[in-house]
């Protein structure tokens, strides 16, 4: 593990004294204070995971891997953080004020540079084939047998519909959530009472035995079943979607469309979701990419803290793992329009929580950030570390009849330093 | 400065100096006229890191230029690469210039958050005072008529006034909702106006130190939809002499802001009336315009760089005009532009690290 030495002039602008005023803002917002929902939930000692995408391909450079000074690093300073050594970009002060609850793998090689690939290795771990999101897994594995709300919550408002699940079940399967919007049809139609919609659901279940007694495949109707049962979970937990934030969340997360998705996520997490992944957009900066980056990570970087500091105060930290990854990073080389292209050849991710050593520093680029330079990792070794960091063996198999599937890709492992 | 025409080394001083002795000294030869189709490149000064903004100084004896390497360079216009004079201080890149009435002294805006004070021309400079001024990038600086003040306006929103040459601060105008792109004093010292992200124009009046009115510019903004981004602000900005119109260069038709897909804007405003006097725009050349000049024969110069490829490109606009009447293509995008005091050269700063200085003339035989 290689940790970060030296310091620039920015250094002593800001004191540990800082430091410690930040955390002590979050800890009294909260007050101390847990919900019955987060109570239970830390008592469950359920794992799960937190997922922030900054969707589009968010800058290195600008974030977790600055390099200021150099004939690529932009205009943006690094500055120090809670972690003696680690130095990030000076667009996530708050998060420089609790990096020691963080970690980052500066050198991850995706080997492509295309948004949907980039997604794809570093959700399933794999370079190839139809293998299950990180969400899904999740699901399958980390959640209780009658989980009170679907496994895998995405809060978005756009991108690609894919084959979430894979093989693991339709109830594995990621919901899609449109913001803060409850899902469509949850409401009960006027026209059918508590009874009938019983009866309905009764007669269903009949027809999908005889089905099955008649020598149907039982996969076509699983499909179905989970999204009756999906939906009666949602409906139980309908109020999640109803009430407003409180005044004291807004003003802490943000009244912008990704501050209100992270006080939902928030309480997502506290009502027993298993993954809760939060997109935030906008960070395909092909033109303007420095104007870009100060807008977007001074929204995703309070209201991110925002939401870390809340898991962490409810003692939810510990048993959640928390992820802030991109589809790839951006070029190193400037184009005319100010802008960094797609690069997946050293990117950098943050991860947090359950099972994670924090304010550790894994791998390294060379000066310039064109290449990694130390302790190259993949898509796949992400895969295995936050599975690992959870509790979940990634060599083992998974739980399906007929054919052995290893959780994990078999060529890839775990990255050992960032674990617990 | 080197202008066709004339021929002021040494040698040739001596050798006329000579003939003098044996007849009468011939007039000097005129200078030949403007002419911009005949806009032509008189030197090209080299930098290996792109260039950010350029400023001529008030003789016309330097050309100064920011870089993405944090640093400023100076080079004598009459002279070569071997002129070239680092100016280190910023740790961040350097978005704009300008300079005392005399020419003496630089200031520098920076994105460290800072104001740079420099001797114009120390053969080994180094900063005379570096000014903590906003809290975010400082985006423009600009000198008042009289020379006693300095604006400049940053990432904080504000637009701050600065005494010359102790930099104190004097005033502070709060009222931009977004960031600031440009400041400028207009030529009676009174009043200043700043235009911003959003597209605003504010009028600030100076003894007061209150807003006196707003204009919008939307147009010179967007709003990109899908990607929850704002695209817009003044990449250059400047009063005519008589302060009766102000021009802005910029951006117009964004319609997709990640990939810089929007369309170059001169606006013309009279700044009596504070309306919009003229809209000028090139639909079919994608891209931003990066610098603007008025010219005093009554047509105005703006420099430009596309979305795609790399030809920047002169615009020749005379006001209240659609098409440009001449244009010229550069070697590389242009990040901003100057004229020499005697308005007969532009410099030109490039992506491509080159420092451009056109002589709008034509060539001497």
């Amino acid at each position: 593990m290689r940790r970060e030495i030296g310091c620039n002039r920015i250094d002593h602008q800001l004191s540990r004294r800082g430091f410690v005023a930040g955390s002590a803002a979050g800890a009294v917002a909260i007050g101390g204070l847990l919900t019955p929902a987060q109570a239970e939930a830390v008592k469950s000692g359920q794992k799960r995971i937190l997922q922030v995408f900054l969707q589009g391909g968010l800058s290195q450079f600008e974030s977790w891997d600055p390099k200021p000074g150099t004939r690529y690093g932009g205009p943006f300073r690094a500055i120090p953080t809670s972690v003696p050594g680690i130095h990030i970009c000076e667009l996530m002060p708050h998060i420089a004020q609790r990096m020691h609850r963080l970690s980052i793998v500066r050198s991850l090689d995706l080997k492509t540079n295309d948004h949907r690939i980039g997604r794809l290795r570093i959700e399933k771990g794999r370079t190839a084939g139809d293998f299950p999101y990180v969400g899904a897994v999740a699901s399958k594995y980390l959640a209780p047998e009658n989980p009170p709300l679907p496994g895998y919550l995405h809060i978005t408002t756009r991108g690609l519909e894919d084959n979430t699940n894979a093989f693991l079940g339709a109830q594995h399967a990621q919901l899609k959530l449109l913001g803060v919007n409850a899902p469509e049809n949850l409401n009960r139609p006027a026209n059918l009472d508590e009874e009938s919609a019983q009866r309905r659901n009764a007669f269903r279940r009949l027809a999908n035995e005889r089905f099955a007694g008649r020598g149907g495949q039982p996969a076509f109707t699983e499909a179905f079943d989970s999204s009756f049962e999906m939906a009666k979970r949602l409906m139980k937990r309908k109020s999640l979607f109803e009430q407003e934030p409180s005044a004291k969340d807004i003003e802490r997360y943000g009244s912008h469309p990704f501050g209100v998705r992270c006080i939902l996520a928030r309480e997502l997490l506290n009502n027993g979701a298993t993954c809760v992944k939060v997109t935030h957009h906008g960070y395909d900066t092909h033109a303007e990419n420095f104007n870009f980056h100060l807008e977007q990570l001074d929204e995703f970087d309070r209201t991110f803290c925002m939401l870390l500091d809340d898991l962490h105060d409810s003692g939810m930290l510990e048993s959640t793992l928390v992820l802030v990854y991109s589809e790839f990073g951006r070029t190193p080389k400037l184009n005319q329009r100010y802008g960094r292209d797609h690069w997946g050849a050293s990117v950098s991710v943050a991860l947090g929580g359950c099972g994670i050593v924090p304010g550790a520093v894994v791998g390294s680029t060379n000066a310039e950030g064109t290449e990694v330079a130390e302790r190259e990792v993949s898509g796949g070794d992400l895969f295995h570390t936050y599975f690992r960091a959870l509790g979940l063996d990634t060599s083992t198999n998974h739980d399906i009849p007929g054919r052995p599937v290893p959780i994990g890709d078999p060529s890839a492992s775990p990255i050992e330093e960032l674990l617990a | 400065m080197k202008t066709p025409t004339k021929d002021t080394s040494p040698d040739s001083a001596q050798s006329s100096s000579a003939q003098t002795s044996q007849r009468p000294a011939p007039p000097p030869l005129p200078e030949n006229p403007i002419d911009v189709s005949q806009t032509h490149v008189v030197t090209e000064f080299k930098h290996d890191i792109p260039l950010t903004t350029c400023r001529i100084d008030p003789t016309g004896r330097f050309v100064f230029a920011g870089a993405e390497d944090f640093h400023v360079y100076r080079w004598t216009l009459s002279g070569d690469d071997s002129s070239k004079t680092l100016f280190t201080g910023h740790q961040s890149w350097v978005r704009c210039l300008d300079f005392s009435r005399d020419g003496k002294l630089l200031f520098t805006a920076g994105y460290d958050h800072q104001i740079g004070i420099w001797n114009t021309a120390d053969e080994a400079p180094s900063p005379i005072q570096m000014i903590d001024a906003h809290k975010g990038w400082v985006r423009w600086v600009r000198v008042s008529p009289d020379g006693k003040l300095l604006a400049s306006c940053g990432n904080d929103n504000l637009v701050r006034i600065w005494s010359i040459p102790d930099g104190k601060l004097q005033q502070e105008f709060a009222g931009h909702k977004r960031y600031p792109y440009a400041a400028v004093f207009h030529p009676d010292g009174k009043r200043l106006a700043s235009f911003d992200l959003m597209g605003v124009i504010k009028d600030w009046d100076l003894e007061t130190s209150k807003e006196v009115r707003s204009l919008e510019a939307k147009f010179m903004w967007g709003f990109d939809q899908k990607f929850r981004a704002d695209m817009g602000g003044a990449r250059d900005m400047r009063f005519s002499e008589d302060g009766k119109t102000l021009i802005v260069a910029g951006l117009t038709e964004v319609t997709n802001a990640f990939a810089g897909v929007h369309k170059p804007m001169v606006l013309h405003v009279d700044w009596e009336k504070f309306e919009h006097l003229h809209k000028w725009k090139d639909d079919a050349y994608k891209g931003m315009v990066w610098g603007v000049c008025e010219h005093p024969e009554g047509f105005f110069v703006a420099s430009g760089a596309p979305q795609g490829g790399n030809k920047g490109m002169l615009w020749f606009l005379k006001p209240g005009e659609e098409k440009p009447f001449h244009s010229v293509t550069l070697s590389h995008c242009a990040r901003g532009l100057d004229m020499t005091p005697d308005k007969r050269q532009l410099a030109v700063p490039q992506f491509d690290g080159k420092l451009c200085v056109y002589q709008m003339t034509a060539r001497t035989a």
